[in-house]
């Protein structure tokens, strides 16, 4: 775990706005290198929004956010490199349906990194065997079973050799039989060092791998500790209301 | 054995009876489709067939002695329906030209070669090919201009050019009105939705003859062009409608992953949007193709000697103007054949992407 | 420059004032040199012309003109005659496309098959050809000295169908008839709109009647403040010398015109209507005869004001179609709006005036009908996701 002295991401004093509507108010949140942070909340509470805001697949109205060294500002090319460098899993994998699993690995390497299709492929199917699914390559998505898929995604992110992940909520479209084999993978990313960013209900990964966990509601941070503090020892009541929501019964 | 023999025999009468004597009204209606059936097919048996004469040999006096078809009008006037004023012993090259057409046509219905490269290598290599084959000035060929083009050779002409140019045009249409860019995007709805509610004919007509009067003679062009101008604007606005469709099929969450991949605007339409839109609009726009290709015979009005202006010509003259049924049974059989078969391969896909595959 | 190129802001504005600005750009352009060309050839733009007598006559029309009537009034001519080909067409057009399209959707194979043949033969043969071929046959007919006789009251000529007709402007009849269809159409919405659904379906009943016989009545009224004066109102064709007269007379073109529209958007008409009827779920209909409808029920209750949702946003769009298909007629020479305004265009040079009358005309005929059909859809759209079957 190697932690650098200029941090991955700064979001300082962030507004989003959709039309009238405050989606995310005030936003502070700092990442080291290295870091896995777990983002959780209610519905609607904006957490998917903000780390959409992390690689612009939202803009942000006001404040500043400023991602490996890039500040995401009005200058196009900053995005670019932004995004180059950020991946991002999706609840509903969007994977390319018209393209094989291995092509879906390596069309972002060649058309953005400008590899070679050998270099490509080779890293691509080394991604593969790390999610465990080397011998699936030549299939097409809609082959693959929804677990599947997802570790599909999750290679293609890594077949751009990204510096941080964007998981946003990646086992909430499982059938309940795949979402281990998901999370397995993501324990083992988290193992080797990725930065990560998760949106997830899963608070039995958060209590496994997370450094530090966040409550969202209504758009705002509520809460950032530790899990042991976080699940231990939660100060707002807005969080207490949650956690009781979701574990107790 | 015996038994289920004889069952199946009542069945017959059985399945006979429930299916067309059920009721009084269901009997009446099966009599009366029967017997409408049974005349047009004997009706037209006769005329086209029996009675009819094939042989211009006799001349139209054998016509007018019969009731039946006559045939020969065709068998006398079938290089002027085909090949309009087509230099006569250039005709060959006029009907390989539109051979070269007619494989480019199958060779684009296979899955095979579904792909923007090879689609384009089809299409603008059989364009090429057909071009030089009817303007001759290479390979000793002699030059024949576009003045002298007519018949069928003119109206596929028409056709492949206006595909041809209003297809990029289309993409080009359909991308700037799903722009994010709100004043890009309203005045392409504006050009789109006005374009497509004017009729063909005034489009062609301002194009063909209006333009001329406004533009300086060095940029007016041949008059055949600015109508195929005309007819590609009009296809293109349609088409890029079709298109929107087929992208709005494509979930956002597929521009979503290529973004946050880094995949800049270009790669993203090129490599993930478009392919995907295409499939899904893909019977629409075989469709809208069957269309474009009968809105050729529009030309006519505008003066051009296409098929059905040639075959106007070819019962128009001589003693063979009473055979004007001829002629256009002749001109609508070949639209026919086409249209047909390329709705059928339309409505075969569309059963296909139905079941799902991927 | 490159840093604003690479600024969102910027780049998107630069964007759209190029595009905008360079479409504005290129039309200013056509037209200042439109009007400078025509200059030259000594036409002085605007729209003084309007005014002027045409000097030109045309071969149909509903209302009075003559060469000596000025050009606003020939471009009404055309608009009329446009409109009035086109209600003709679209009645017709509708009436075969029902019937067609209810016989393929029986259960009779041999209506399903005689269907079958009519939609695909008509359906894929350009409209063109076809009125080309029903201009010829029309023109054929015997001249009218050996017109086909049906019943001393109907002859078929050369000259085109006479019949017996009353003696009123040819613009009352087109009127009456308009307010007879509207009337109709009122019918049916009441019929099928969400907002007379709670009415006593006797009432109901009642009031459609009503309405029926207030759109007769007013079509009569109609036509007897335009019937001609000093005459009987119905009169009779009789042959006089060498032509007929009285009566009324379907020239050819119109009858070329609307046989060819009729037929042809027939064809696409029924794949419209048996589109809607399949669309209509089997279990709509298993549920409607479970609980006892008969099948003429089930037909007016349930099978039909579905269907009919179903198609109309498709039958919108085929309308506006077949309004355009009528500018084919200047093929064969019927003076539509289109044929007169380049009839125009020829005789008095003033191109861009006339052809933006042109484009005008059509948009706003289109955009009209498309409004007021989508009306009727949204009247009778059912709310919510009610039919997700």
């Amino acid at each position: 775990m190697t932690k650098t002295a200029e941090p991955a991401i700064t979001i300082r004093s962030m507004n989003k706005f959709y039309g009238s509507f405050h989606a995310l108010k005030n936003i502070d949140l700092t990442v080291q290198h290295g870091e896995r942070i777990v983002i959780c909340g209610p519905s609607g509470s904006g957490k998917s929004t903000l780390i959409r805001c992390i690689n612009h697949l939202e803009a942000h109205q006001s404040g500043n956010i400023t991602v490996l060294g890039k500040a995401l500002d009005n200058n196009i090319l900053h995005i670019d490199e932004i995004r180059r460098d950020v991946g991002m899993v999706f609840q509903h994998f969007n994977l390319f349906p018209h393209m094989t699993v291995l092509e879906n690995c390596v069309l972002a390497p060649m058309l953005v990194r400008k590899w070679p299709r050998a270099k490509a492929e080779e890293l691509a199917m080394q991604y593969l065997e790390k999610v465990k699914i080397p011998e699936q390559a030549e299939k097409f998505p809609g082959q693959l079973s929804g677990g599947q898929q997802q570790r599909v995604a999750i290679a293609r992110s890594l077949s751009m050799q990204p510096k941080v992940l964007l998981f946003d909520e990646p086992t909430s479209a499982l059938d309940p039989e795949m979402i281990s084999e998901v999370l397995d993978v993501m324990v083992a990313l988290a193992k080797d060092g990725m930065t990560m960013l998760c949106v997830t209900h899963e608070m039995g990964f958060a209590r496994q791998v997370a450094d530090r966990v966040i409550f969202m509601d209504q758009g705002e941070i509520i809460e950032q500790n530790p899990p042991e503090e976080f699940f231990g020892n939660p100060q707002n009541e807005r969080t207490q209301k949650f956690l009781s929501q979701i574990l107790g019964h | 054995m015996a038994m289920t023999g004889e069952m199946g025999r009542l069945g017959l009468l059985a399945t006979l009876r429930e299916k067309y004597f059920s009721s009084l009204g269901n009997a009446a209606l099966s009599i009366i489709c029967f017997s409408i059936l049974a005349l047009i097919v004997w009706k037209f048996f006769d005329w086209a067939i029996l009675s009819a004469v094939f042989s211009a040999a006799n001349g139209p006096e054998a016509c007018k002695a019969t009731d039946g078809a006559c045939w020969a009008v065709i068998d006398a006037r079938w290089r002027l329906i085909l090949f309009g004023l087509y230099p006569h012993e250039e005709h060959w090259r006029s009907a390989l030209a539109c051979g070269v057409v007619v494989v480019m046509t199958v060779l684009s219905c296979l899955p095979y070669f579904w792909n923007g490269r090879s689609i384009s290598v089809i299409w603008i290599g059989g364009f090429l090919a057909f071009y030089f084959l009817m303007k001759g000035g290479i390979l000793g060929m002699p030059v024949v201009d576009e003045q002298s083009w007519g018949g069928l050779s003119l109206t596929v002409f028409i056709f492949v050019t206006t595909v041809l140019v209003g297809t990029p045009l289309s993409i080009l249409l359909a991308l700037l009105r799903r722009s994010e860019l709100p004043w890009i995007s309203a005045l392409t709805g504006i050009v789109i939705d006005s374009v497509r509610s004017l009729p063909l004919l005034t489009i062609l007509f301002a194009f063909a003859v209006v333009l001329p009067f406004l533009l300086p003679d060095w940029a007016s062009g041949d008059k055949l062009y600015r109508a195929i101008f005309g007819s590609a604007l009009f296809f293109a606005a349609y088409q890029a409608e079709i298109i929107r469709g087929g992208m709005q099929g494509v979930p956002t969450g597929q521009e979503e992953a290529a973004k946050s991949l880094g995949i800049r605007y270009r790669h993203r339409i090129q490599r993930i949007l478009l392919p995907q839109a295409f499939k899904n609009a893909l019977p629409a726009t075989i469709n809208q193709f069957v269309i474009t290709f009968k809105e050729t015979s529009l030309f006519i009005i505008i003066g051009f000697f296409e098929i059905l202006a040639s075959g106007n010509a070819a019962y128009g003259t001589g003693n063979w103007t009473f055979a004007f049924v001829e002629v256009y049974a002749f001109i609508a059989m070949i639209y026919f054949v086409f249209v047909f078969s390329l709705s059928r391969y339309g409505a075969f896909l569309e059963r296909r992407m139905d079941v799902g595959d991927h | 420059m490159l840093s604003a190129w690479n600024n969102i802001k910027l780049r998107n504005a630069m964007l759209q004032i190029i595009y905008v600005g360079g479409f504005v750009a290129v039309i200013a352009t056509l037209i200042v040199m439109g009007r400078t060309n025509l200059q030259a050839q000594g036409i002085i733009s605007g729209f003084d012309f309007l005014w002027k007598s045409t000097g030109w006559d045309v071969n149909f029309s509903l209302i009075d003109f003559s060469a000596r009537d000025p050009y606003w009034l020939v471009l009404v001519v055309g608009i009329l005659n446009t409109l009035f080909l086109g209600t003709i067409g679209l009645v017709l057009a509708t009436v075969i496309g029902v019937i067609i399209g209810m016989a393929r959707t029986t259960e009779n194979d041999l209506a399903r098959l005689l269907g079958a043949i009519y939609v695909e033969v008509f359906r894929n043969i350009p409209l063109i050809v076809q009125v080309f071929f029903w201009y010829a046959i029309v023109t054929r007919f015997p001249g009218p000295r050996q017109a086909i006789n049906l019943a001393d009251s109907f002859f078929l000529s050369s000259r085109g169908l006479y019949g017996p007709g009353l003696n009123i402007t040819g613009l009352s009849a087109f009127l009456g008839i308009v307010a007879f269809l509207a009337g109709l159409g009122v019918i049916i919405w009441i019929s099928a709109a969400q907002r007379f659904r709670r009415m006593d379906p006797a009432r109901k009943t009642r009031l459609r009647w009503l309405i029926l016989l207030g759109a007769f009545i007013v079509s009569l009224v109609i036509f007897w403040i335009g019937r001609i004066p000093d005459t009987s109102l119905v009169s009779m064709p009789a042959l006089k010398g060498l032509n007929f007269r009285g009566g009324i007379r379907i020239s050819t073109e119109l009858s070329a015109m609307a046989i060819s529209i009729a037929i042809y958007g027939g064809a696409y008409i029924a794949e419209i209507v048996r589109g809607g009827f399949n669309s209509v779920g089997r279990g709509q209909i298993e549920a409607a005869k479970s609980v006892g409808l008969t099948k003429w029920q089930v037909f007016s209750r349930v099978r039909f004001p579905l269907a009919l949702r179903a198609m109309l946003p498709i039958l919108t769009n085929q309308y506006v179609w077949l309004i355009k298909a009528t500018t084919m007629g200047i093929a064969i020479g019927f003076a539509d709006f289109f044929m007169v305004v380049s009839t125009a265009i020829n005789q008095s040079g003033q191109t861009l005036e006339l052809l933006g009358i042109l484009m005008g005309g059509f948009l706003v005929i289109n955009f009209s009908l498309a409004a007021i059909l989508n009306r009727i859809n949204r009247a009778i759209a059912l709310k919510g996701n009610q039919l997700r079957s």
